[in-house]
């Protein structure tokens, strides 16, 4: 009776596997066989020349981006673990006044575009640099250090006063918001930091793996949706629609700045967009060149993953009036 | 396991960089040719620091078996790390399974294409011999500002891909000083040939047609007179540098 029944348990349980593989099995071939017939179609007709382009404007933007914000991090987590807080205390003067201006100019030293600048800024504050003197040299890092001004020297041959209105005009403006931050920020804006998931206390080398690994991923992601935002602008915003706008002097410097927001293009490669840029005034351009390293959508983004929205949207909406004011002025009494 | 999410994360963008920069010329796509040791140097980098962060987790694990693991009182992310850092898989995966195609005749279609205006001037002599190769983006400066008039009885070979205008065919190359995103194209209607379908890399042989008066609006976009056009692969610099 129970060898009976376990064959016959056997047999059924045979059955059942057998049905179940055929059935799974066929199933299984017909979802493979309608897949690969029918998904290339569908992804050749969702992969038209535009969708094509943006994944490759987006991979562009962040193949780009990653030895830069990998230096910024770096350099960001190196001082975080390495660097004591005395240290920026006797290199920066003690009132915030002076220390402005003092941290713009340092912005020299950093070689790298914007994605660089951010990551440093956050680690400067958290090692006591006083929020005002970090901000300034967040704006200026990326806009005047030397690989920027020469590049620009080679888009604009001939015309040093570009060079020139360029390191003033964004000098000036990350010196102006300095000042604008010590003045009317609010602490409750800026979220710096503080205290990281993952960071070890104190210092020393597994401070420094942890505190990279997090600044890295942590602005990696948005570093990502910067770069889909900025290559769906790159899409969607036909350039030729800018040929309309460059009858009027004011409207075109305020166009110029906006589309230096959308397009993110890199402040090392700015000055080629900017020279291509033949019908509008000089002016213009130059605030294009000014607004683009400060204010742009990868940077907002950025912003917002290092200190918050409440600060990305007040700082960037502030900063961008501020350049754009900087330029024009710079412009009138030099180009 | 999702400790180790970051770890992973870290190791597969930077296998990602590595697959375009050291196992290929894919990068040239994305970024201009300079940026390769970047590249390099940043994907091993984080292939290491994907290591050593598995390291560290794993040792803090066995740390904190009695206890709770620590508080992570950060911003909104458990602990896997950022949950933001996420969206680098999209990037890092479309690397390694299917990357991107380089810009084509799309993006040099939807560019005013226009070269930066600059003064008219003579330029450096062209190597001697017939003919002589030239990117679109100096046939064009030659072409437009050249009081000394280099090009003339000179035979020239352009390298491109197709684009069509109404009832002219351009042969077409975006130029790039860091990444694709900041492409600008250059180009040169090519008369006295069928137009190949768009998109077609081709190298094109002829003599420049002078059109317009020097640094005119009319002398743009230069006119080659086409001896012959040949079909030609895909370059691995998809790109010119500016």
């Amino acid at each position: 009776m129970e060898n009976q029944r376990t064959v016959a348990d056997g047999i059924r349980l045979g059955l059942r596997a057998l049905v179940y593989a055929v059935l799974g099995g066929a199933a299984l071939l017909a979802v493979l066989t309608v897949g690969s017939v029918l998904g290339p179609l569908v992804a050749l007709g969702l992969y038209t020349p535009p969708v094509a382009a943006w994944w490759t404007v987006f991979t562009a933007i962040t193949v780009q981006g990653v030895p830069f914000l990998l230096l910024g991090t770096f350099v960001s987590a190196a001082i975080g673990a390495f660097v004591p807080e005395r240290v920026f205390q006797r290199l920066l003067p003690r009132r915030t006044v002076l220390a402005v201006p003092v941290a713009g100019a340092a912005g020299v030293v950093l070689p790298g575009c914007e994605c660089a600048s951010v990551p440093v800024a956050g680690s400067l504050m958290r090692r006591g640099v006083a929020p005002a003197a970090a901000l300034a040299f967040l704006l200026s890092a990326p806009a005047i250090n030397p690989v920027v001004l020469v590049a620009t020297s080679i888009a604009f041959p001939g015309q040093p006063e570009m060079v020139l209105g360029r390191l003033l005009a964004s000098l000036g403006t990350a010196v102006v918001m300095g000042w604008l931050w010590a003045r009317f920020g609010r602490e409750e804006w800026l979220r710096p930091p503080k205290r990281r998931g993952g960071q070890a206390p104190g210092g020393g080398p597994r401070a420094f793996v942890s505190g990279l690994q997090h600044d890295f991923l942590h602005a990696g992601g948005f570093l990502v949706l910067g770069a889909a935002a900025a290559a769906t602008f790159d899409i969607v915003v036909p350039r030729s629609l800018l040929e309309v706008f460059t009858g009027s002097a004011w409207l075109s410097v305020l166009l110029l700045a906006l589309l230096a927001v959308v397009l993110c293009v890199c402040s090392e490669a700015d000055a080629f967009v900017a020279a291509s840029l033949s019908g509008f005034s000089p002016t213009a351009r130059l605030a294009f060149m000014v607004v683009g390293p400060m204010v742009d959508l990868k940077l907002i983004a950025l912003q917002t993953g290092t200190f918050g929205r409440a600060f990305a949207v007040r700082f960037s909406a502030a900063t961008w009036m501020v350049a754009v004011t900087s330029s024009v002025l710079v412009g009138w009494w030099l180009l | 396991m999702r400790r180790y999410g970051p770890a992973v994360l870290l190791a597969l963008l930077g296998a990602a960089i590595l697959r375009v920069s050291l196992f290929g010329e894919l990068y040239l796509r994305y970024v201009q040719a300079g940026l390769r040791p970047y590249l390099v140097v940043s994907g091993a980098a984080l292939v290491l620091l994907g290591a050593a962060v598995a390291v560290v987790t794993n040792r803090a694990d066995h740390d904190h078996d009695h206890g709770d693991g620590g508080g992570h009182a950060g911003h909104g992310h458990g602990p896997g790390g950022p949950r933001v850092a996420w969206f680098l898989t999209v990037p890092a995966l479309a690397l390694l399974l299917f990357p991107p195609p380089a810009l084509g005749s799309y993006s040099a279609e939807r560019e005013a294409a226009r070269s930066a205006a600059r003064g008219v001037g003579t330029f450096p002599a062209l190597p001697p011999g017939n003919p002589v190769d030239l990117t679109l983006g100096e046939f064009g400066s030659r072409a437009v500002y050249d009081s000394g008039r280099s090009l003339d009885g000179r035979t020239v070979r352009l390298t491109g891909f197709v684009t069509r205008g109404d009832g002219t065919w351009y042969v077409t190359r975006l130029l790039v000083s860091c990444c694709a995103a900041d492409a600008t194209a250059a180009r040169a209607e090519v008369r006295g040939a069928q137009a190949p379908p768009a998109d077609t890399w081709v190298t094109v042989t002829g003599r420049w047609h002078p059109e317009g008066g020097l640094g005119s609006d009319a002398a743009w976009p230069p006119v080659v007179d086409a001896a012959s056009v040949r079909r030609v692969p895909q370059p691995d610099n998809p790109y010119e540098k500016r």
